[in-house]
């Protein structure tokens, strides 16, 4: 199914559109408000860019020195080639421990890897622990979002939600009371965790150090009261020292939610006495978008959210149309590379307006990875026919003056005689779904322009002597 | 070492791009005020309230916390005893712990929190609130500063600017999510 028809049923409530477009602007206000009150703000994202660059083109360097510091510190260091292998591997390390309930914090690697469902089938209790998440874990849900997993709920769903799985009086929306229902539901589960997985927002080559940002402050609460943490990484998360890491703490929250700096920055460098620490360093698939250089920029990305919020068609289609794990124009260029049959509709569900690649503080080049697959899918024959051979016949019709001036008559006549049943067919034309066409013009511009009367000939400048 | 470690590697290897340069960070200041610091954690929730010194300390947290029961420090003389052994039962009841915080952040309102300062790991997030107490002359302008005067960042450690807090209903600011309820900085 196209992003574009699951897009369709996300429209089908147009307050519920508006209202979600409205959101996510505001976010993308604050954003901006963040954004101005630091002067350097372009500079740090120059750096953070630099520093990224750097980083990929050292990568297996980068991975040893971190494993190795890692090792020093008593840190347990796994690798996992793909989501299978990665599953695995936490179950194992929680069979080991003989433990039957995990408490996660927010990570978009566990579900890329879909391991909730792995481990539940596995007879593992896993509880989400982000706010957002446990929404849309007691609904059944994917995140529709990668900072706001639940911003397309309203606060009545969420109320209808917490009735059915905690018990809360029944039309209770208020966000306060609701969140305090959650927070003592969660606290005992924190209390009962045996082991405590979470990802990883940054992790530090020179100190081995994995670093995650919350503002609940529920990865700590977790790891802290678990006998085990484990952290879920991507190869791509590596950064080289603790200074770089000034830069992309001032950038991440600002560009995310519009906060200075997430209410908690945790460092997690070696475990506790008589606990354990495991990370598991994953590549699923980031190795290959490496050797893309296309499209390698890419994992430069430090999931700031930031191009979703400001994204026309994001903001106006819903996460879940998208139909992956990384919704949103990020999300567009990540997924051909995982599954480009199955994504093929989404690199076209962009305006390719550039908002992305503006407010990006790691200076991706998303509108232009955009664009460069839909080189790559047409090349591939993954373009839908009617989009195909639409453009086929317009690009024969520009290339040549004649058959343009024929075919212009040729539409404003027919636009005027043609039924709006016919024109506004929407086997023929889906571009008029929702939008009028505009009347058409009696005369073409080259028409009028040549019925003007010729201009007088100008006088020749005079060249000083 | 696993297969998939050395296949990991090997295609890193194989498909990274030509080595560009690591840039250096410059160490970004600015304004380093209380003033400013205050200002900022207001906006995030949090609150500064500045002791005469140390020796005041007791008295201003009995001023600010009258109904906390259960109070765990090593700055002053708590209810609970804490350390790193303590379960997580006694944790769990712990109404207010006062620690010592290192390095103010004034761009942002964080404040550096190492291990060595929390008794227990859990405790700074466990509580229900959570006074810091901060020596003015730490205040630096930005993360730079900040994480030039640490010596590293230690067994684990964090910045905590702010409560716990959470937007995920439809956007509404909700202080209080898992962790403690509300942050007093105690400046001197
Ligand atoms: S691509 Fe850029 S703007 Fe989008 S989530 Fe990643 S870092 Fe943020």
């Amino acid at each position: 199914m196209s992003h574009a028809i699951r897009a369709d049923k996300f429209l089908l409530d147009a307050d519920r559109t508006t209202w979600h477009d409205e959101t996510l602007w505001f976010v993308r206000e604050k954003r901006d408000r963040a954004v101005y009150a630091v002067p350097e703000f372009q500079e740090l994202r120059e750096l953070a860019s630099q520093i990224k660059n750097h980083t990929l083109s050292r990568l297996d360097l980068y991975l040893q020195e971190f494993e190795a510091a890692a090792q020093a510190n008593g840190v347990h260091v796994h690798w996992a080639a793909d989501a299978a292998e990665h599953n695995a591997i936490i179950l194992d390390i929680i069979k080991k421990q003989g433990a039957t309930r995990v408490v996660k914090s927010k990570s978009m690697l566990t579900e890329e890897c879909h391991l909730n469902p792995y481990l539940i089938q596995h007879g593992v209790e896993v509880v989400d622990t982000d706010l957002g998440e446990r929404i849309i874990q007691f609904r059944d849900e994917a995140p529709s979002h990668i900072v706001l997993p639940a911003i397309h709920l309203k606060k009545e769903d969420v109320g209808d939600t917490f009735h059915t799985h905690l018990g809360t009086a029944k039309g209770e929306s208020d966000p306060q009371r609701l969140t305090e229902a959650a927070r003592q539901h969660l606290r005992s589960k924190f209390v009962a965790g045996e082991v405590a997985i979470s990802g990883v927002n940054f992790a530090i080559a020179e100190t081995g150090a994995v670093v995650v940002c919350t503002n609940e402050g529920n990865a700590d609460l977790g790891v802290n009261l678990a006998r085990v943490h484990i952290a879920a990484m991507g190869i791509e998360k590596i950064i080289p020292r603790l200074t770089d890491l000034g830069v992309f703490t001032r950038l991440l929250a600002r560009s995310a939610t519009g906060q200075p700096v997430t209410t908690y920055t945790s460092h997690f460098a070696k475990p506790a006495p008589d606990k354990e620490m495991h990370i598991v360093i994953v590549d699923n698939g980031r190795t290959q978008q490496l050797g893309r250089p296309d499209f390698r920029a890419s994992l430069k990305c430090i999931r700031c959210g930031a191009c979703m919020n400001t994204c026309p068609v994001y903001r106006r289609s819903g996460g879940h149309s998208y139909d992956f794990t990384v919704p949103g124009p990020i999300g567009a260029i990540l997924s051909p590379n995982i599954d480009m049959k199955k994504h093929a509709s989404l690199p076209f569900a962009s305006t390719l307006c550039g908002s992305c690649t503006d407010v990006c503080p790691v200076k991706i080049d998303i509108h232009t990875q955009l664009y460069k697959w839909r080189q790559v899918l047409g090349e591939a024959n993954e373009i839908p026919a009617s989009k195909k051979w639409g453009m086929k016949f317009m690009g024969r019709v520009l290339a040549s003056t004649r058959v343009y001036g024929l075919g212009g008559q040729f539409a404003r006549r027919a636009l005027r005689l043609l039924p709006h049943g016919l024109t506004h067919a929407p086997s023929f034309n889906a571009w008029a779904v929702a939008r009028e066409l505009p009347e058409a013009p009696k005369q073409s511009f080259r028409e009028w322009y040549a019925k003007q009367p010729q201009p007088a000939p100008q006088p020749q400048s005079q060249v000083p002597a | 070492m696993s297969a998939s470690r050395d296949r990991i590697l090997a295609a890193a290897k194989a498909n990274k791009p030509e080595e560009l340069p690591l840039p250096e960070v410059p160490l970004f200041g600015g304004d380093a005020t209380a003033e400013r610091f205050t200002t900022v954690l207001a906006g995030i929730g949090g609150t500064v309230v500045w002791l005469d010194g140390l020796e005041s300390l007791a008295p201003t947290v009995q001023q600010l916390f009258p109904e906390a029961q259960n109070t765990a420090s090593a700055l002053f003389r708590g209810t609970v005893p804490v350390d790193a052994q303590t379960p997580t039962g006694i944790l769990a009841a712990i109404d207010l712990a006062v620690l010592q915080g290192e390095i103010g952040v004034a761009e942002n309102g964080a404040i550096w929190l190492p291990e060595a300062n929390m008794l227990h790991r859990a405790l700074p997030t466990i509580t229900q609130h959570l006074a810091l107490v901060l020596d003015r002359r730490r205040l630096v302008a930005t993360m730079h500063q900040a994480y030039a005067q640490l010596p590293g960042t230690g067994g684990y450690g964090k910045f905590v600017a702010g409560p716990s807090k959470t937007a995920d209903i439809e956007q509404s600011l909700v202080i209080g999510a898992h962790g403690a309820r509300s942050l007093v900085v105690l400046l001197y």
